[in-house]
C-alpha cells in the first residue's frame, strides 16, 4: 500500500508541469470572455489535469469536489470556449488524493469549475477565475 | 324503346316504397361503422419480418459468417415466400433478417422458418448457442410514449415509478407492449474487492457459484403422519442484499469468509448504462421550465386491428388517475408521442376534406341543375360512402390515410353517375315530350347503359393498382379497392336512389319552350361554329391535329428536359422528426452523450422545436421507419438517438421537412467537430427503406469492397444534394486480445474456460441470479462484477486470480485451489477488431447510405449525376464499375454496384403502375368492343387518354411539383374518366344516327348534348380534387386530375367529335 502512494506521489509531480500548460491557456480564454454580455458569475475554474499512470498510460484527472451527483450519474460544470457553464456527465475510476480519475466525458485541455455549488445554472456566462494549483499535495 | 337493365331498375325502384327505406338503411350502416372501423394514421400493413439472433461466442465474424449465416442463409432462401434474407456477421454473434413477401401470414411465416431452422441445428458448429426468433411486426411501433422527468428524482427513482405505472396500465384492454427506455434498475451489486480476494483465497468463479447456490429453494416432498400430509422445502431464496452478503464463500484458516468479508454488496442502481434526459425547446408551452432533465419514456404499443386513440385516451386518463397515487410529486409526466392524437388529427383532416369536396361539387351541380339538382347529387354521396365504409369495415381495413383517401379520391367520380342520370332526366323534364314518370324511364333508358359501361371503364383504370407489389402495395391497396366499391356503390345508388329522388325533387316546369329544339341551346351553337370548320375542311382539320399533337410532345418533353421531376413520394408534414448520433466505434458512452447533448442544446433553440428528448446507449422509441430500420438494434455506447418534437402543424409555416433541411448544417457542424456522424431522419410518407440512396457494392473481397465503397462515399459526398452521407463500414476499434498461454494455463491446472469466464465476469460483469422480493415489478439481479475504477486498463487485470483446479486435471502438481494470478497467463495482443460483415441474398455487400435534400430531392437524378463519377473510378484490375439499377451482380468476381433504397421501390411501383395501365388500355379496350362492337370505335375513344398528358405535366410544372406515384395514380384514373366521357359522346352520336340524323348533324348535336354532362362530371372531379391541392402526399394526384381533367376534357370534346367524323365519314359514305 506505501508503494502506491509513492508512486501517486510520483504521478502528481509529473503532472506539474502540463498543468502550468493548462493555466496560460486559461489565460487566453478569460481575455476573450470581457466581451461576452449578460451578467456573468464569477467562478473558480481549473483546466483538467493529466497524470501519467504507471503503464505510461495518461489519465486525466478532476477534483472530487468538482463532481456532483445525480442518483449514479455523476456530473461536473465545463465552461465552454463561450465561456458558458454546461452540464457534461462523466464517469469516473479511482481516486488519486482529492482527484478522480475520468474515464468518460472530458476531453483534455477542457476547462471545468473547480468547486460544484448548486447554485450553479447551465448556460450561465461566466468569468474564469483561474485559481493557482491547488499545490498542498505535494 | 327495349328497356335495358337500368330501365328495368329504375322501373321497380322509382315508385317503390323499399327505395326510401334502403337509402336510410345504408347511411345508418355507415354511420355505426364509421365509428366502428378503428383509426390509424398508417395503414396496416402485413410485413413479416423475423430477426434471427444466433450466438457463437468467441468466433470471429468471417467465422460466423462461414459457419453459421452462410449456412442459415441458405436454407432459409428455400422457405416459399421470403422475399430477401440480410445478416450481419459480427464478433460472436450473426442476426440474419429474414423478410417475407408483403402480405403473407405472419404466424405461418413463424412456423415455416422455425421448422426449418430447427431441421437444419443438427448442421451447425458445436458452440453455436440456440438461436432467438424475434418477430418483428408494424403492432410493435409504440403509438404513445409519456416521459417521466424531475428535477429532483434520478433516473433509478424515475424508472421505478415508470415501471409502476407501466404495471397498472398494462391492465387496460387492448393495450399490447408496454416497455420503458431508459432508467437505472435496481440491482444488487457485489463489487469485487482484489486485495481482499486475494489475501482469503477466494476466487471470483468461486463466489458466482457459491451465490448460485444458496440462491436455491424447492419442495423436498412430503411426510406422511396421522393421514395428513405435511410438505418438506428446503433452501431458502436470497431477499436482501444482507443475504448475499451472509453467503460463505470460501473458507480461510479455520473460519469462514462471507462474501461480504471480500466484496461489497451494495443494493441499488444498477451501473450507468445510458442517459436519457427530457428538455422544453424554444417553442415550448409558455411556463415550462428551461434546462433538461433525466428522463424515463415508457412507450405504449396496441394491439393489432385496435383503434389507437380510444387507446391512448384510455391511457392518458389511467396516468392522470395514477397521478393521485403511483406517481410522486416532482415527476412530471409529457406525452412525448400520440399516434392516436395524430390518427385522429388525420382523419378528420380527411373528413373534413371530403365534406368539402362533397360540398364544392354540389355547388358545381347546383349551378348546372339548380338547387334541386344539386340535391339529388348531394342526397347520393353520403349513401355511396356509408356503404363503402361498411365494406372497409366488413374487410378489417381501418380508416387510415390511405383508405380515407380512397374516398377523397373518389368523391369526385362517384357523383359522376348520379350526375348523368339526374341531368338527364332533368333534360327529358325539360323536353316535356313525354308524361313525368315515362320520361324519366326513358332519360334513364337514354344514359343507363352507357352509365354501367362508364362506370366499368372507370373501375377498369383503377383495379389493376392492385397489383403493385412490394412495400407499396398496402400503402395502394385500399386506393383501388375503395375506388371500385364506392364506384359500384354509386352505380346502383344512382340507377336506383337517384331515379327516386329525380322523380321527387326535379320539376317538369323548369323548360320555358313548349318543343324542345336542340339547335336553339347555347350549347349547339357553340359546337355548332367550333366543330363546323374542321369538319368541313380537312386543311384546318389537320392544322388543329398539328396543335394538339405538338402540345402533347411539348409535355413530354418536360420530363426529360428536368421541368418537372420524378420522385415517389414527398415528404409529408410531419410534427416530429429524430436525429441520429453515430460516434466511431469505441467512443466511450460519456463522449457519445456530449456530443448528443451539444446537439441537442443546438436543436433547442431552433424556433419550431416543442421539446426534445435524447437517448444515448439505448434506443428512442422506434416508429414504423426505425422498425424497418432495424433502430431498435441501436443500443450500443456509440450511437445517440434525438427525438426532435416540432409544434402542431397549424401552429407554424415550415413544413418539418423545410424544417430538417435547415437545421441539417447546424446539427453536422457540431458532430463534425467530434468526428460523428449526424443524420436528420424525417418519417417517410410512404414505405420506409435503409436509406432514401443505398449503393450496395458487391465484390471479390471485403477489402476491396471496402476500398471501392470509401470512393463510392466520397463520390457521395461530393455531390450536390446528396447528404447525410454514411457507410456499414465500424470504424478501427482496439481490441485487446488475451490469449491464454495453453501450456502454462495446463501446467497450473487452469482450464482456458475459466480464464474465459473470469475475465467477463470481472470486466462486463456476470448476472449470477436474481433477488427473490414480492415488492419489484422489475427482476432484481444479482451482479457480481469489478468496480470501476479497477477495470480501467491492463495493468488492472494483474490483480484478478483464478483458482488452480489442483490434481484433479491430471496436468499439474500443484494442489487445488492455489491462486494464480490472470497476468501470468495469458498474453496480450493488441489488434483492430473485425469489421462486421454484411450480407444480402447470400452475397457479401458493403452499404454506402445518403439521404437527399436541398440541390436535388430526388434520388434518380442525384444517382444519374453520380454515375458518370462512378464509372470513372479506378478499381484494381482495371475495369469499370457502371452501377446496376434493377438486379444485383451476376457473379461476385468483379466488383459492381447497384443502386437500391428509395429508388427499388420507386422502380418498382412505376413498373407496377406502368404495367397496370398497359393492362388498363387493355381491358378499356376490351370493353369498349364488347359495347359498340367495333375494333374502331374503341380507339376513337381511347384518344383522349394521351391527351390528358398535356395538362398534366404542364400542371405539376406549374405548381413545381414533383411527379410522383400519386400523379401516376391520377393519370390512371383520369384514363378511365376521360374514355367514360368518349362512350357517352359517341354513344348519342350513334343513338341520333340510328334515329336517322346525318353524320355532321349527330356530331355536333352530341357535342352540344354530352357538353354538359361532360363538364359536369368532369368539373366534380377538378373541384373534388382542389381540396386534395393542400396535402403535401397526395398533392400530385390533385394536379394530375385538375390540370389532365380540364384540359382533357376540352379537348375530348373538340378532338374526339372530329375523329370519330372522319372515320365514320368514310362508313357512312359507302
Amino acid at each position: 500500500m506505501s508503494m502506491d502512494i509513492k508512486k501517486r506521489f510520483i504521478l502528481f509531480l509529473m503532472a506539474a508541469p502540463l498543468l502550468v500548460a493548462g493555466c496560460s491557456k486559461q489565460e487566453q480564454g478569460s481575455k476573450k470572455s470581457q466581451s461576452q454580455e449578460s451578467p456573468p458569475v464569477a467562478v473558480e475554474s481549473i483546466t483538467i489535469r493529466t497524470a501519467v499512470e504507471v503503464g505510461g498510460a495518461e489519465v486525466l484527472l478532476v477534483p472530487a469536489s468538482a463532481i456532483f451527483h445525480k442518483g449514479e450519474l455523476a456530473g461536473i460544470f465545463v465552461v465552454g470556449a463561450d465561456n458558458r457553464l454546461s452540464v457534461r456527465w462523466i464517469s469516473t475510476g479511482r481516486s488519486m488524493n482529492n482527484d478522480l480519475v475520468v474515464l468518460g466525458g472530458l476531453d483534455k485541455g477542457e476547462i471545468v469549475v473547480g468547486t460544484y455549488s448548486p447554485a450553479l445554472q447551465e448556460g450561465v456566462t461566466v468569468i474564469k477565475r483561474v485559481t493557482a494549483e491547488d499545490q498542498t499535495n505535494e | 324503346m327495349n328497356d335495358g337493365i337500368a330501365g328495368k331498375l329504375a322501373k321497380q325502384f322509382i315508385n317503390s316504397k323499399i327505395t326510401p327505406l334502403l337509402m336510410l338503411a345504408s347511411l345508418l350502416v355507415g354511420i355505426m361503422a364509421t365509428f366502428m372501423t378503428p383509426r390509424e394514421e398508417e395503414p396496416q400493413i402485413v410485413v413479416p419480418m423475423v430477426d434471427l439472433y444466433i450466438p457463437y461466442p468467441g468466433a470471429t465474424p468471417a467465422e460466423v459468417e462461414l459457419r453459421v449465416a452462410k449456412p442459415v442463409e441458405r436454407t432459409l432462401t428455400e422457405i416459399p415466400g421470403v422475399d430477401y434474407v440480410y445478416s450481419t456477421s459480427m464478433p460472436d454473434f450473426a442476426v440474419v433478417t429474414v423478410r417475407y413477401k408483403v402480405g403473407e401470414d405472419a404466424e405461418k411465416s413463424m412456423v415455416k422458418l422455425w421448422s426449418t431452422l430447427m431441421k437444419n441445428m443438427d448442421k451447425m458448429p458445436s458452440g453455436v448457442q440456440f438461436p432467438l426468433m424475434k418477430k418483428v411486426s408494424i403492432d410493435d411501433v409504440p403509438v404513445l410514449n409519456l416521459t417521466f422527468w424531475s428535477k429532483t428524482k434520478d433516473p433509478f427513482e424515475l424508472r421505478k415509478t415508470a415501471v409502476e405505472v407501466a404495471d397498472e396500465l398494462k391492465k387496460i384492454k387492448n393495450i399490447g407492449d408496454v416497455e420503458i427506455k431508459g432508467g437505472l434498475k435496481r440491482q444488487v451489486k457485489i463489487v469485487l474487492n482484489k486485495e481482499k480476494l486475494r489475501q482469503f483465497n477466494v476466487s471470483p468463479l468461486q463466489i458466482a457459484r457459491q451465490v448460485q447456490i444458496a440462491n436455491s429453494q424447492m419442495t423436498a416432498g412430503d411426510f406422511k403422519q396421522m393421514n395428513q400430509e405435511i410438505i418438506v422445502r428446503s433452501g431458502k431464496f436470497l431477499e436482501s442484499a444482507s443475504d448475499v452478503g451472509n453467503i460463505v464463500v470460501g473458507i480461510y484458516g479455520a473460519s469462514p469468509v462471507y462474501l461480504r468479508d471480500v466484496a461489497s454488496v451494495v443494493d441499488g442502481p444498477e451501473e450507468v448504462s445510458n442517459y436519457n434526459f427530457f428538455g422544453w425547446a424554444a417553442a415550448a408551452p409558455k411556463g415550462s421550465v428551461s434546462g433538461e432533465y433525466p428522463a424515463v419514456t415508457l412507450t405504449v404499443a396496441k394491439r393489432q386491428g385496435s383503434d389507437a386513440s380510444k387507446l391512448a385516451d384510455k391511457v392518458l386518463a389511467k396516468v392522470d388517475e395514477l397521478k393521485k397515487s403511483s406517481i410522486p410529486a416532482g415527476v412530471t409526466v409529457s406525452e412525448t408521442r400520440n399516434y392516436g392524437a395524430t390518427a385522429t388529427d388525420k382523419v378528420s383532416t380527411l373528413l373534413e376534406h371530403l365534406l368539402m369536396a362533397v360540398v364544392a361539387v354540389t355547388v358545381v351541380v347546383g349551378f348546372f341543375l339548380g338547387w334541386r339538382g344539386a340535391l339529388v347529387v348531394l342526397a347520393s354521396v353520403p349513401i355511396t360512402f356509408a356503404l363503402t365504409l361498411l365494406i372497409y369495415y366488413l374487410l378489417d381495413y381501418s380508416l387510415n390515410r390511405v383508405t380515407l383517401f380512397a374516398l377523397i379520391f373518389v368523391t369526385g367520380i362517384v357523383v359522376d353517375d348520379s350526375i348523368i342520370i339526374a341531368e338527364n332526366i332533368h333534360r327529358h323534364f325539360a323536353m316535356k315530350r313525354q308524361p313525368k314518370l315515362q320520361a324519366a324511364i326513358t332519360a334513364i333508358n337514354e344514359v343507363g347503359n352507357p352509365t354501367i359501361l362508364a362506370t366499368f371503364t372507370v373501375i377498369a383504370a383503377v383495379l389493376p393498382m392492385v397489383f403493385v407489389s412490394g412495400l407499396m402495395g398496402p400503402y395502394m391497396s385500399p386506393m383501388p379497392i375503395g375506388a371500385s366499391l364506392a364506384m359500384i356503390f354509386s352505380l346502383l345508388v344512382a340507377l336506383i336512389a337517384t331515379p327516386w329522388l329525380s322523380f321527387r325533387l326535379l320539376k317538369t316546369e323548369e323548360g320555358h319552350q313548349d318543343e324542345y329544339d336542340i339547335t336553339k341551346t347555347g350549347y349547339y351553337k357553340i359546337f355548332n361554329t367550333i366543330l363546323t370548320p374542321f369538319i368541313e375542311s380537312s386543311f384546318k382539320r389537320w392544322v388543329a391535329f398539328g396543335v394538339v399533337g405538338l402540345m402533347l410532345v411539348g409535355a413530354i418533353a418536360l420530363v426529360p428536359l428536368k421541368a418537372v421531376q420524378m420522385k415517389m413520394l414527398p415528404f409529408d408534414n410531419k410534427n416530429e422528426f429524430q436525429v441520429i448520433v453515430d460516434m466511431p466505434e469505441g467512443t466511450a458512452l460519456e463522449q457519445t452523450a456530449r456530443v448528443t447533448k451539444e446537439i441537442s442544446a443546438y436543436l433547442k433553440t431552433v424556433p419550431e422545436v416543442s421539446s426534445y428528448q435524447y437517448y444515448v446507449g439505448t434506443n428512442a422509441p422506434i416508429n414504423f421507419n426505425g422498425l424497418v430500420r432495424h433502430y431498435y438494434m441501436r443500443q450500443a455506447k456509440n450511437m445517440g438517438d434525438i427525438q426532435v418534437n416540432l409544434v402542431p402543424k397549424d401552429e407554424r409555416k415550415a413544413q418539418s421537412h423545410d424544417i430538417a433541411k435547415k437545421v441539417r448544417a447546424g446539427v453536422q457542424q457540431i458532430a463534425m467537430r467530434y468526428n460523428a456522424n449526424a443524420k436528420i431522419v424525417e418519417i417517410p410518407p410512404g414505405p420506409p427503406v435503409l436509406s432514401t440512396l443505398v449503393a450496395e457494392i458487391y465484390g471479390p473481397s471485403q477489402e476491396q469492397q471496402i476500398a471501392l465503397a470509401k470512393q463510392v462515399k466520397k463520390v457521395f459526398e461530393e455531390t450536390p444534394g446528396v447528404v447525410d452521407v454514411d457507410w456499414m463500414v465500424e470504424a478501427d476499434q482496439k481490441v485487446y486480445n488475451l490469449v491464454v498461454n495453453k501450456e502454462r494455463a495446463a501446467f497450473r491446472g487452469v482450464s482456458a474456460e475459466q480464464i474465459a469466464q473470469t475475465l467477463r465476469m470481472s470486466l462486463a460483469g456476470m448476472d449470477v441470479g436474481v433477488l427473490h422480493t414480492d415488492k419489484e415489478l422489475e427482476p432484481v439481479t444479482i451482479q457480481v462484477r469489478l468496480p470501476q475504477s479497477d477495470r480501467t486498463s491492463l495493468q488492472d487485470l494483474s490483480g484478478i486470480f483464478v483458482q488452480s483446479q489442483g490434481m484433479g486435471t491430471l496436468t499439474t502438481r500443484l494442489r487445488a485451489g492455489e491462486m494464480i494470478p490472470l497476468s501470468e497467463l495469458v498474453k496480450v495482443e493488441e489488434k483492430i477488431q473485425d469489421k462486421s460483415i454484411y450480407r444480402k441474398d447470400l452475397r457479401r455487400v458493403v452499404y454506402v447510405t445518403a439521404d437527399v435534400a436541398g440541390a436535388t430531392e430526388s434520388p434518380v437524378y442525384a444517382m444519374l449525376d453520380m454515375d458518370k463519377k462512378i464509372e470513372k473510378l479506378k478499381v484494381p484490375g482495371g475495369y469499370s464499375v457502371s452501377p446496376l439499377y434493377t438486379a444485383s451482380p451476376k457473379s461476385d468476381e468483379k466488383l459492381a454496384m447497384k443502386w437500391d433504397g428509395e429508388w427499388q421501390i420507386t422502380f418498382e411501383v412505376f413498373r407496377d403502375l406502368g404495367t397496370a395501365f398497359a393492362v388498363v388500355l387493355v381491358i378499356i379496350y376490351l370493353l369498349i368492343i364488347g359495347w359498340f362492337q367495333s375494333f374502331k370505335t374503341p380507339l376513337i375513344m381511347m384518344i383522349a387518354i394521351p391527351l390528358s398528358l398535356v395538362g398534366i405535366i404542364p400542371g405539376h410544372l406549374l405548381h413545381g411539383a414533383f411527379f410522383t406515384a400519386t400523379s401516376m395514380i391520377g393519370m390512371i384514373a383520369l384514363a378511365g374518366i376521360m374514355v367514360r366521357n368518349s362512350v357517352l359522346l359517341i354513344d348519342f352520336i350513334q343513338i341520333r344516327r340510328a334515329e336517322g340524323a346525318g353524320l355532321k348533324q349527330a356530331v355536333i348535336e352530341s357535342a352540344a348534348v354530352r357538353t354538359r354532362p361532360i363538364i359536369l362530371t368532369s368539373g366534380a372531379v377538378v373541384i373534388g380534387s382542389i381540396v386534395m391541392l393542400f396535402d403535401p402526399i397526395f398533392q400530385g394526384l390533385a394536379i394530375s386530375l385538375i390540370w389532365g381533367g380540364v384540359l382533357s376534357t376540352i379537348l375530348t370534346l373538340v378532338v374526339v367529335p372530329i375523329v370519330y367524323y372522319i372515320v365514320e365519314k368514310k362508313s357512312a359514305k359507302l
